[in-house]
């Protein structure tokens, strides 16, 4: 069976980050991925990031990308593609990883594990959502941004967050018809400038709107939608129908916690972070030693808070090993330093604070 | 709160819910306590079979068949769908040693009055897709069945809380109230329950609430893995189950020296499909204490013996597993009686993998002896006193 000392589950932004920093720390670090290739999220993020230099603002994502990719590469971090990982289990005091590869069941042993799996967009459930042409917003920006396929001509999309906007964005330039946005709060959820830049395109905004059926015998013809009251009740004759082809949905996501359950982490639940989030410590530590987690796996945020946490549990499980004991320490306060200027603003304060009791919730959890 | 009744119930698995359902019908004042939800142990992670040619000849099987007797018209009787189904069963016979072994179980079990015969492989075929081609055979019996578990814990619920029965969920039970040397009910997380009987049907746990009354049980927590499958077309064909299985439980000697992994586990194949669509493959039986954790090595045994009896499974995807604690005893059979020395203790469980197939016998066993002081049949061998020394 494989041996290595750190295991990364996930080659997205946090887990090559992760790698990075372990491998950097003279650990053997390995990456295991279900996706035929690296990068997670970040090659189908074609906007420049926010933040300021440290934090690669004005870079896009993809550029983001490709120097990862490369600096994991020229460290010699070995990249397993193709490869879904299906447990985690105890081995003979240590960890064991098992996956799939090419048709054969496999596993690794690992002294230190690093979950950085990500997180799914959450579904909706409304009549005719099972319709052909009805997807998760993520699923249209792959199609249009690394595929170049346009997944409809008329588009309607659900949700206002900075994902909601984004893509809305991005389809339209891909040469879609956004025929409107949808937000059942009573306001825009995501950055302001991204949202002028959607209603300068002509793409109507409805803040207090749900959607309450697709129309439709064989895929997606029409959406019909609903206007609500200040308790979220739809209000009667308020409805109207818009033709569309295809129903985006971007009403948030769920940490991929599967392995951390199955490892038997503590978790808590907050909601402004996803829901259940394992608990972890200021080194990114669950309460299962020699486990660790990192990026959207601790609650979904943006690719330049994944890179972060991946790097402090990478940094973390390299020290934890016996190794760069000098330097961890500094490496830790600069990337928290970043990361605490990510989490502030009208937006990242609600995070700094969903963090801020994730972490207080480590100090209570029993070890 | 504090509550009165004629019997409080500990678990709120199928047992404990079969049994309060039987009380509360006769008119007893019942409150059951459940530590986490219905069917939260091994009821909500068995293999859904109502297997009567897994029985062995005896009481066991006896008991088997009432059972199946009272599952055919149960959803009616609780004005509640438990999704019981018979469509047969087949136990496949891989070599001479499991035909011998088969061949005679088979015949003692005709004798009890289960409708059971061996048949070629080819006729096997007919009713089972995708069977290896060296098997030599299968028993076959038409009354083997499934039922969804879940459900009829459920069933069973409703139907006792219509007969006035409390039924607390999130109730832990911490011990029991004793008087004068006599059990006087239990101590919950959601208060004191005073009642005449307290029945004990906490399955693999009930010992260690036994404990606090310095009663040793015979039970011990056997784990069972369990693989389940997407959901796909109507696959499995009724339950399979495979010879190795019935060696395994009643003839151990003869694998006494196997040195397999697979035997180690006590892995034997279990078959059946849910109405929803996935197939369960299970199961190990495997002595590792309370750990409730899957692990790789039975989760690849339990695969590989599965693809290698019906390896049309062989294209499946997977997509959960787990396991449950099915609490076994040392001779089989479980323990449903009054305990001895400990005065108003009744214990029903024990029931290892057969909690689901003896259910329904178990709470009318359980009515007649708390409330007629006698069962409707003997059954001296369930005594929960039979092991003391």
């Amino acid at each position: 069976m494989k041996k290595t000392q750190i295991l990364i589950v996930g080659a997205g932004p946090a887990g090559l980050c992760a790698a990075i920093e372990a491998a950097r720390a003279g650990a053997k670090a390995f990456i295991i991925d279900e996706n035929s290739k690296p990068g997670g999220q970040l090659f189908k993020q074609i906007h420049k990031f926010f933040g300021s230099y440290e934090h690669r603002a004005g870079v896009r994502g993809y550029a983001i990308g490709t120097d990862l990719l490369r600096e994991t590469e020229e460290l010699g971090v070995e990249v397993i593609l193709n490869a879904p990982v299906y447990g985690l289990f105890r081995h003979d005091g240590g960890m064991m990883v098992s996956y799939m590869k090419d048709g054969r069941e496999k596993a690794i042993l690992a002294e230190k594990i690093i979950l950085a799996t990500g997180a799914a967009e959450n579904a909706l459930a409304f009549p005719g959502g099972t319709l052909p042409g009805v997807m998760g917003a993520g699923c249209a920006q792959t199609m249009i941004n690394v595929n170049r396929v346009l997944p409809g001509g008329k588009i309607i999309m659900i949700g206002s967050g900075n994902v909601g906007l984004i893509v809305a964005y991005q389809l339209l330039q891909a040469g879609a018809e956004v025929s409107a946005l949808i937000e059942a709060a009573p306001f825009i959820g995501g950055y302001g400038v991204h949202a002028s830049k959607i209603r300068r395109a002509g793409t109507p905004i409805f803040v207090s709107h749900t959607i309450e059926r697709a129309l439709g015998k064989t895929r997606v013809d029409a959406v019909e939608i609903v206007r609500l009251d200040e308790s979220f009740q739809p209000v009667p004759g308020a409805r109207r129908v818009i033709e569309a082809d295809t129903v985006c949905l971007a009403v948030g996501l769920s940490p991929l916690t599967e392995l951390a359950w199955m490892a038997g982490c503590d978790f808590t639940w907050i909601p402004q972070l996803g829901g259940h989030i394992p608990i972890h410590n200021e080194n990114m530590e669950t309460t299962i030693p020699g486990l660790y987690a990192a990026g959207d796996i601790t609650g979904s945020e943006e690719a330049s808070t994944a890179m972060e946490e991946g790097r402090l549990a990478g940094i973390a499980a390299a020290e934890a090993l016996g190794l760069t004991a000098e330097r961890a320490k500094d490496i830790k306060l600069e990337v928290w330093a970043r990361m605490n200027a990510l989490r502030t603003g009208p937006f990242g304060q609600k995070r700094f604070e969903a963090k801020a009791q994730l972490l207080e919730s480590a100090k209570g959890a029993a070890r | 709160m504090s509550m009165t009744a004629d019997a409080a119930i500990i678990g709120g698995g199928v047992i404990g819910a079969s049994i309060a359902y039987r009380l509360a019908k006769a008119g007893k004042k019942v409150v059951l306590c459940e530590r986490y939800d219905f069917a939260a142990g091994a009821t909500g992670s068995c293999d859904q079979c109502v297997f009567l040619q897994s029985k062995n000849p005896g009481i066991h099987l006896k008991l088997a068949l009432d059972s199946s007797a009272i599952f055919q018209d149960l959803s009616k009787e609780l004005d509640y769908t438990i999704d019981y189904f018979k469509h047969g069963g087949m136990i496949t016979i891989e070599n001479e040693m499991e035909m011998a072994v088969m061949s005679d179980f088979a015949e003692k079990q005709k004798k009890i009055g289960l409708d059971v015969e061996i048949i070629s492989r080819a006729e096997a075929a007919k009713r089972q897709r995708g069977l290896a081609g060296h098997l030599l055979g299968c028993t076959y019996s038409p009354q083997d069945g499934h039922v969804n578990p879940f459900k009829l814990t459920l069933g069973f619920v409703k139907a006792a809380q219509k007969h006035g029965a409390l039924i607390l969920i999130d109730a832990e039970v911490f011990g029991f109230k004793l008087e004068s040397g006599r059990i006087k009910g239990i101590k919950t997380s959601k208060g004191d329950v005073e009642a005449g009987v307290t029945v004990l049907a906490a399955g693999a746990w009930s010992p260690v609430l036994a404990k606090t009354l310095d009663l040793a049980l015979p039970i011990k927590p056997r784990r069972g893995q369990i693989v389940i499958t997407e959901p796909v077309a109507p696959y499995v064909t009724g339950n399979l189950l495979s010879g190795q299985y019935i060696v395994a439980k009643y003839h151990p000697e003869i694998l006494a020296d196997s040195k397999s992994l697979a035997v180690r586990l006590g892995v034997g194949l279990s078959l059946t499909q849910t109405s929803k669509g996935d197939i369960l493959i299970g199961a190990t039986r495997e002595f590792a204490g309370y750990d409730l954790r899957n692990t790789r090595e039975a989760i690849r045994e339990i695969l590989k013996n599965a693809s290698r009896l019906v390896p049309g499974l062989e294209d499946l995807h997977v997509i959960r597993v787990m396991a449950g604690l099915r609490p076994y005893t040392p001779d089989g059979l479980p323990l449903v009686g009054f305990v001895k020395d400990r005065e108003g203790l009744f214990i029903a469980a024990g029931h290892e993998g057969d909690g689901i197939a003896l259910s329904a016998i178990t709470g009318v066993i359980a009515r007649g002896l708390i409330c007629d002081g006698k069962a409707y049949t003997d059954v001296s061998a369930l005594d929960p006193n039979r092991f003391d020394a």
